[in-house]
Order: structure tokens, then C-alpha cells, then sequence
């Protein structure tokens, strides 16, 4: 090998002989411009959306849904490849790009994604390196085209100039509110918070006593036996519970409840006249007053008229899932609530909307965010019991 | 020409070929070596760094 350098080094070095420098500085500088040329063109096939569907997994996924959306076929005849979004316009970060491609080489050599199934499993750590990429240069692939500065907010509707006009303000990025339009989001989005696992595993190496109370921190099916095999009905997150029981890795919980004297009353509130669901109970258990045991007579609603009474219901669960207090999951979802709903507007304070208001408002509302449905129902369930209903001074 | 080449003509035809050689083969793969590893180190630092930002 060092030989072979050398050889090549001295060849180099030597002065020539016959070729006059005329025609080796020509010989160098035509080269150079067929290379540059040819180099150059090869990149633009690169860069083409037929190169990219070249691959039976770019052909098969994203690209049959692309062709679902606006950016595919629109009034105006104006479209975007997977190029134009997916690859740096810039030069530097072009190059970059092309090399981190070699990587995408790779998972093609060893089929990585080679089948729709795989594909699925591995779109929410894809989708997650591209909005991360967005993010990090504010949505710079989108603005090569869409751009604040030329939106026109009289032919906006109302709605979408409701949302642009303070994004355009603070130079929001793209893609902090518009992912999945090309392609489908990933269906799991269950990116799980660190945060929210971190208080699942203290939970799931705490001890808990008999006889003390304590708080759900994820959601759990309930079951009519310690053996957990006759399903009973799910409990919410962050619902308070009294363990009653202790058998092998199943815990008896007594759950505490209100719920409306109409229809079957399958679900169960956690406090009177107050649409927060604590849990959800099959038909045959709702109706067995020997499980759904009544506490007190009911008394009517005067807001609805409906007559609530009080409940308590004792089953079996997994156990692993109890937290001695609730604050550490209503700090989880403060904090959820306040980045996730900030991202587009000023969220309103907890205790501006009662206990009965927030379930529409959030419901309008959570399907511009990317939570989990079990972060969903515990941030619902902060905001009600956090609304005006529970906090003294508000309106 | 006038005066007769002192050396023959074996080493003017070995010159030549290594003049395309270097012209077509070695100075376009070094320079697709160059150009792939400044993208490679380029990426490189965007682990390290996270992604590029806004502008330039």
C-alpha cells in the first residue's frame, strides 16, 4: 500500500517530458469541466422524485400518500416533490444529506423497511428525525415556497387567519402545527414523555398498604377476579383509590364514585354533578348492585336536573400502577398542557373554564398536538380538576 | 522535428496514458472523495450539533 503511494507520488511529482504545459493545463481544465458538469448532473438525478420512488419502499408508502393531499394536485397546478421538502436546498447541507443517504443504502441492502409492517413500526422514528430537522431550521423546505410575507390574510378564512396571523408574528415554524399533511402521521404517536415513564416505573417499584389511599398514574382494566381474567372495566388515569387487598401481583382497589341515575349508568364520575370520568364499567357490572354498591341516595344535579348518586366499587387490578399522591402527575400534565397547547396560541389558565367546560374546549382543541391518548386523559383530567370548579378566587 | 527524440517512443505513449489516467480516473475520484467526506463530516457534526438552523 505505501509503495503504491509512493509510486503514484513520484509519477505525480515528475516534471513531463513530451506534453507541453499548453496542452496539460487545457487536458486539466476540460476534464474539470466535464467532471463538474457530470458530477453536478448526477446530483440532480439524485434529486428527483423518480430516483426517490425508485425504491419500492419510498414507491409503496410515502409516496401513495403524498398523492392523498394538497401537495400532489391543487387549484393552482403547483406541486411539491419528495425533493423539494425532503432535501436542503443548500449546498453544504445538500451534500450533507446526499452522504446520510448512504445510511438509507444500507436499510434498502438489508430491507430494513421492506415491508409495510416494518414501515409502520419505524414511521414515528422517521417522521421524528424530519420534524426535528424542520424544527432546528424553522420549517426553511416549506418557506421555499410558502412565505408570511406573501400570505394575503384578506382571501384567509377566518379561521386559518385566526391561527397564521400570530404565528406569522412570532416567525413560527412550519412544522410546529402542520405535521402530517403530505404523508399520514404515525399512528401509535406514542413517543411516551420520559417524564410520564419515569413516574410509571416509580409506581411500578412502590409497595403500596392495605388500607391506604392513592392515585392511579396510568389507566387500568379492571377485573372481577385476582386471577384477572373476567374484565370488569378501565379506570382512568390519576383517579384516587383505596387499596383494599393484596393478592400475588393483583391489588383490590375500592374506587369511589358518583355517577347519573340514567341508562346504565356505566360511567362512573369522581365527583357529583361533575363530568369527570373516573371509570368505565361493562353493562352486566354497572347493573350488579352488589359490585356497584350505593353509598348515599341521589340528589339532583340543579344545573342539568339530573339526579347523581354516590357509588363505590370494588376490583381487581394489575397491580404496579399506584402513586401515594397525585402531584407529580398533575405536575407531568401542567407542564405537558402549557408546551404542548403553547405551541400555537397563549393556553388559557386552568380556572378560566369550569369542570364541565373543558371537555369540549380540550376535545376542539387536542387534535393539534401530538399527546398520547393516555397523556390526553390525564391532561384533560388536570385541566377539570384544576378548573374554576376546584380553585378558590377564580372566575 | 528537427532533432531526433532522445528518448524513444515507448515512454512518450507511458506518458500519455498517465496524463488521461490522472485527468479522467485519479483527480475525479479524489475529488468525489473530497466532496463525499466534507458531506460526511458535515453530517458528522450535525449528530454532534444537532440539525442545521435557520440561514446560512
Amino acid at each position: 500500500m505505501l509503495t503504491l503511494f509512493k509510486k503514484i507520488w513520484n509519477t505525480l511529482k515528475r516534471p513531463s517530458v513530451h506534453i507541453s504545459l499548453g496542452v496539460l493545463t487545457l487536458g486539466g481544465f476540460v476534464a474539470g469541466v466535464i467532471f463538474w458538469g457530470g458530477f453536478n448532473t448526477a446530483l440532480e438525478v439524485t434529486n428527483t422524485e423518480k430516483f426517490c420512488i425508485g425504491c419500492h419502499e419510498m414507491q409503496n408508502n410515502v409516496y401513495q400518500e403524498l398523492q392523498e393531499t394538497i401537495h400532489w394536485s391543487n387549484r393552482s397546478g403547483v406541486r411539491a416533490t419528495c425533493p423539494d421538502c425532503h432535501v436542503p436546498h443548500n449546498w453544504t447541507d445538500k451534500i450533507a444529506r446526499k452522504m446520510q443517504a448512504s445510511k438509507e443504502v444500507w436499510g434498502k441492502v438489508f430491507g430494513t423497511i421492506d415491508t409495510r409492517e416494518k414501515f409502520l413500526e419505524k414511521r414515528l422514528e422517521l417522521a421524528q428525525h424530519e420534524w426535528s430537522r424542520f424544527s432546528a431550521n424553522g420549517s426553511l423546505e416549506c418557506r421555499n415556497c410558502h412565505d408570511y410575507n406573501s400570505m394575503n390574510w384578506d382571501v384567509m378564512s377566518d379561521k386559518a387567519r385566526r391561527f397564521m396571523k400570530p404565528a406569522a408574528e412570532r416567525n413560527q415554524s412550519c412544522i410546529d402545527c402542520h405535521k402530517g399533511i403530505a404523508h399520514h402521521l404515525p399512528e401509535q404517536m406514542t413517543f411516551k414523555d420520559p417524564a410520564l415513564d419515569q413516574l410509571e416505573q416509580r409506581a411500578q417499584g412502590l409497595s403500596p398498604d392495605e388500607g391506604s389511599n392513592y392515585y392511579t398514574v396510568k389507566a387500568v382494566t379492571l377485573y372481577l377476579d385476582p386471577e384477572l381474567t373476567q374484565e370488569a372495566g378501565e379506570l382512568e388515569a390519576a383517579s384516587p383509590v383505596k387499596l383494599l387487598e393484596e393478592n400475588g401481583d393483583s391489588v383490590k382497589l375500592l374506587v369511589p364514585a358518583w355517577r347519573k341515575t340514567r341508562g346504565f349508568g356505566r360511567v362512573l364520575y369522581e365527583d357529583f354533578g361533575m363530568n369527570i370520568t373516573s371509570l368505565v364499567l361493562e353493562k352486566e357490572v354497572a347493573q350488579n348492585e352488589e359490585l356497584v354498591q350505593l353509598v348515599s341516595e341521589a340528589r339532583v344535579d340543579e344545573m342539568t336536573g339530573l339526579p347523581w348518586e354516590q357509588v363505590e366499587v370494588a376490583l381487581w387490578t394489575q397491580s404496579g400502577a399506584l402513586l401515594p399522591e397525585a402531584e407529580d402527575l398533575w405536575g407531568y400534565a401542567r407542564d405537558t398542557y402549557r408546551s404542548a397547547c403553547s405551541v400555537c396560541h397563549s393556553q388559557p389558565a386552568e380556572a378560566h373554564f369550569d369542570a364541565n367546560t373543558w371537555p369540549g374546549m380540550f376535545a376542539g382543541m387536542v387534535g393539534f398536538t401530538n399527546m398520547d391518548a393516555d397523556t390526553q386523559a390525564l391532561v384533560l383530567k388536570y385541566l377539570q380538576k384544576h378548573s374554576s370548579d376546584y380553585s378558590d378566587g377564580a372566575h | 522535428m528537427h532533432k531526433t527524440s532522445p528518448t524513444p517512443v515507448h515512454s512518450r505513449r507511458r506518458e500519455w496514458l498517465t496524463f488521461l489516467l490522472i485527468t479522467a480516473v485519479f483527480f475525479p475520484l479524489l475529488s468525489v472523495m473530497a466532496v463525499g467526506g466534507y458531506g460526511f463530516i458535515v453530517w458528522m457534526l450535525q449528530i454532534v450539533f444537532g440539525p442545521p438552523g435557520h440561514g446560512a
